[in-house]
């Protein structure tokens, strides 16, 4: 039983991961139709930009950070402005092409920055509850609740489960920045008018909204969250030019299983491919069986989209943006 | 007009075939220059530009300049089939120095073949990469040897380790090593907790980890690249694993350790070399390439260092400019094929390179290194009496 609340909370930690960058794809898809392939990129540059304050520039983490999602949602800005808004009104065709080109592009020029080889997080530099342990180190108790163990290293609920606080961090944040974007959807004025460019742009425009500032500001939103997403997956495990390639395909398989163009899709979508794999992984035959954990989260989506083809939250429940 | 611009046309090239028939000699290094194994990839172009450099201020092979071109695999499947044909279609290439990846050298191997010309690889250690193919060679072990040595290094010296749990990467190199140890482990009564397998492309094993946890093993073999490798060790004590960790060839980088950081302290690995363990000429080579690179060579270097010599060394022995291509490829086969008895085989820096019927090199030693306080030291024991 431990092991099947441990699994559940590394399932946890993944979802929230992918349903960070699920929606910054979600987002931009249900107001211009536009797959936004380099979002897995925007996604890795926020880690090497903060990588790059911490390490160059010797800024405390707490201020790379957000430095790091400003300077990535200024990126987005500049990326629909240079890349996307130039074909606004071509095919749809055209867009996709361009969307994969900017992402080949960027991965290059990442790699020509800041070379192929993996680069963790120095972890001097990280806050000391995102430390980890060494070989022998007993980590120490600090207190207590309710038989949970808050230690140096961990939260401890039993000998054998336990979440890392950079874990309890990723998941937190995941809960408070997809609530944060609902509110900001359905409350705010700039939500509004984002809901209108989703359902109609030329109506939203005939009423008076500035479509393109709409837009850019849904890739402002997007890349902002994509870059806390690549901070937080670079501080768990490395920074490298191609990172934003595999976690973008597994979220943007996220996206479309919840519904594509629907934020609450995403998050649902992002979980349910963390438990996918997790479980996956887990729970098959030890051997081959896990190392093929990314199909079975594969085999999922097409599960679920054969049998409910516009994803979770279709257009029909939810709204869009 | 037309006729006129053909010609002009034609002039560069002309020129570029003329060069072609200069006094250059043209090898061919295949590697992982990017991708998860980039690191690997550097010090194998280094190794190799620093045989070449030196071959070619010594006045090169018979007068003429060694050319290197080289080739990124990127370590995939894909991108070799690519590099390999490149290569061996390329009118200029004698021979061909790689591939690193056992699963790129095996993807190369029926191009190599089919067109004639020999790989010799300086770091696929799958049992089945020279296998059917008499193009194909290797100047270190195989994986059978790698994965039982582990098994009997764990079995001799660190009896305080009664169960081992695997997590392999689920390519040929992670596989081979893993039946490697497996077999031997069953021979050998080691026992053997937890065995399963994680996918290069994925970046979170915790999933895995928690079923390896719940076994509790002693310890745990990591069949896998460094990267992966690093991030593995990290995750496992992040999960609450003390066991220390075993690896490989693989991950004999000091990326490694980088990545892994303090959870690398107390890891074993295995490896085909080690400049500890080299002498006075491995030491020299690698002051040289210190002093050229700035950074010290590692095994790779050294292998591919000894595997560029022994093309050099086939191509002064047997290289005829007059004779057609085909012709010239052929020889540097038979030369190497015939390097097949101790007294006939090549001394280099990492020993002495001889090969069986099949291409693989057999009577190399492991050895045995530790991760402490954050470097790579000899460990205390050895198993050098190999076989």
């Amino acid at each position: 039983m431990d092991e099947f609340f441990q699994q559940l909370i590394n399932a946890l930690v993944l979802g929230g991961i992918y349903a960070l960058i699920a929606v910054g794809y979600t987002m931009v898809y249900g107001i211009i139709q536009l797959i936004n392939f380099a979002h897995g990129e925007v996604f890795m540059l926020g880690a090497y930009f903060a990588f790059t304050l911490v390490t160059a520039f010797h800024l405390p983490f707490w201020a790379a950070v957000p430095i790091s999602m400003i300077l990535c949602a200024g990126f987005g800005l500049l990326m629909d402005y240079v890349a996307y808004r130039p074909i606004r009104n071509a095919p749809r065709l055209s867009a996709l092409i361009t969307a994969i080109g900017v992402s080949i592009a960027l991965q290059n020029i990442a790699r020509i920055i800041w070379g192929a080889k993996p680069r963790p997080f120095p972890s001097d530099s990280l806050p000391s509850f995102m430390r980890q342990l060494g070989q022998n180190e007993t980590p120490e108790i600090y207190f207590s609740l309710l038989g949970i163990e808050f230690t140096q290293a961990n939260i401890s609920f039993s000998e054998n489960v336990s979440i890392a606080y950079l874990d309890f961090f990723i998941i937190l944040l995941a809960i408070i920045l997809m609530v944060a974007l609902n509110r900001l959807v359905t409350l705010t004025k700039i939500g509004k008018a984002m809901r209108a460019c989703a359902q109609s742009r030329i109506a939203a425009n005939l009423m008076g909204i500035n479509t393109n500032r709409v837009i850019a500001v849904t890739f402002a939103i997007g890349s902002f969250l994509g870059a806390i997403a690549g901070v937080m997956v670079g501080v768990r495990e490395y920074i490298e030019p191609t990172m934003g390639y595999y976690k973008g395909v597994a979220a943007f398989a996220a996206a479309v299983l919840g519904g594509i163009g629907n934020i609450t899709g995403a998050m649902f979508g992002g979980l349910l491919i963390g438990f996918a794999e997790v479980f996956g992984a887990g729970y098959i035959p030890y051997g081959y069986g896990s190392g093929y954990r990314i199909a079975i989260a594969y085999i999922v989506m097409i599960i679920v989209i054969l049998i409910r083809p516009t994803g979770l939250f279709g257009k029909s429940t939810g709204h869009r943006a | 007009m037309r006729k006129w611009l053909i010609g002009l046309l034609l002039i560069p090239i002309v020129f570029v075939l003329g060069c072609d028939s200069g006094n250059q000699v043209r090898v061919a290094v295949a590697g992982p220059f990017t991708g998860n194994a980039a690191a690997f990839g550097e010090m194998i172009k280094r190794g190799a530009e620093l045989k070449a450099k030196e071959i070619n201020e010594a006045g090169g092979i018979n007068g003429r300049q060694l050319k290197l071109l080289f080739g990124d695999d990127t370590g995939t499947e894909k991108e070799a089939k690519a590099v390999a044909t490149r290569f061996a279609t390329d009118r200029r290439v004698l021979a061909v120095v790689g591939h690193f990846n056992s699963t790129c050298s095996i993807a190369g191997k029926p191009i190599y073949k089919e067109n004639g010309i020999v790989e010799l690889s300086p770091g696929s250690t799958n049992v089945d990469v020279c296998q059917g193919s008499d193009w194909t060679f290797r100047n270190l072990y195989r994986d059978d040897f790698q994965g039982a040595f582990i098994a009997k290094y764990i079995k001799t010296y660190l009896t305080e380790y009664k169960t081992v749990g695997v997590i392999f990467e689920n390519d040929d190199y992670g596989r081979g090593l893993r039946d490697g140890f497996l077999a031997e482990a069953e021979k050998i009564d080691l026992s053997v907790v937890a065995d399963t397998a994680y996918d290069r492309d994925t970046t979170d094993y915790t999933a895995q980890l928690t079923n390896i946890k719940a076994e509790n093993p002693d310890m745990l073999l990591i069949s896998g690249l460094y990267g992966q490798a690093g991030l593995i060790a990290k995750q496992a004590r992040n999960l609450g694993i003390t066991a220390p960790f075993f690896g490989a060839d693989g991950i004999d980088s000091p990326e490694f350790i980088i990545i892994a950081e303090d959870a690398a302290n107390g890891t074993y690995l295995s490896t085909p070399f080690t400049f500890r363990a080299g002498g006075d000429e491995a030491a020299n080579v690698a002051k040289a390439f210190e002093a050229e690179f700035g950074v010290p060579p590692d095994t790779w270097a050294a292998l591919t260092y000894d595997a560029m010599g022994m093309i050099a060394e086939a191509i002064e022995k047997t290289y005829n400019s007059d004779a057609p291509l085909a012709e010239n490829r052929k020889a540097i086969r038979d030369h190497l094929a015939g390097l097949d008895t101790p007294e006939e085989g090549y001394t280099g820096i990492t020993g002495l390179t001889y090969f069986d019927k099949n291409g693989d090199t057999v009577n190399k030693p492991a050895y045995v290194k530790i991760v402490k306080d954050g470097e790579f030291t000899m460990a205390e024991n050895q198993l050098l009496d190999s076989e």
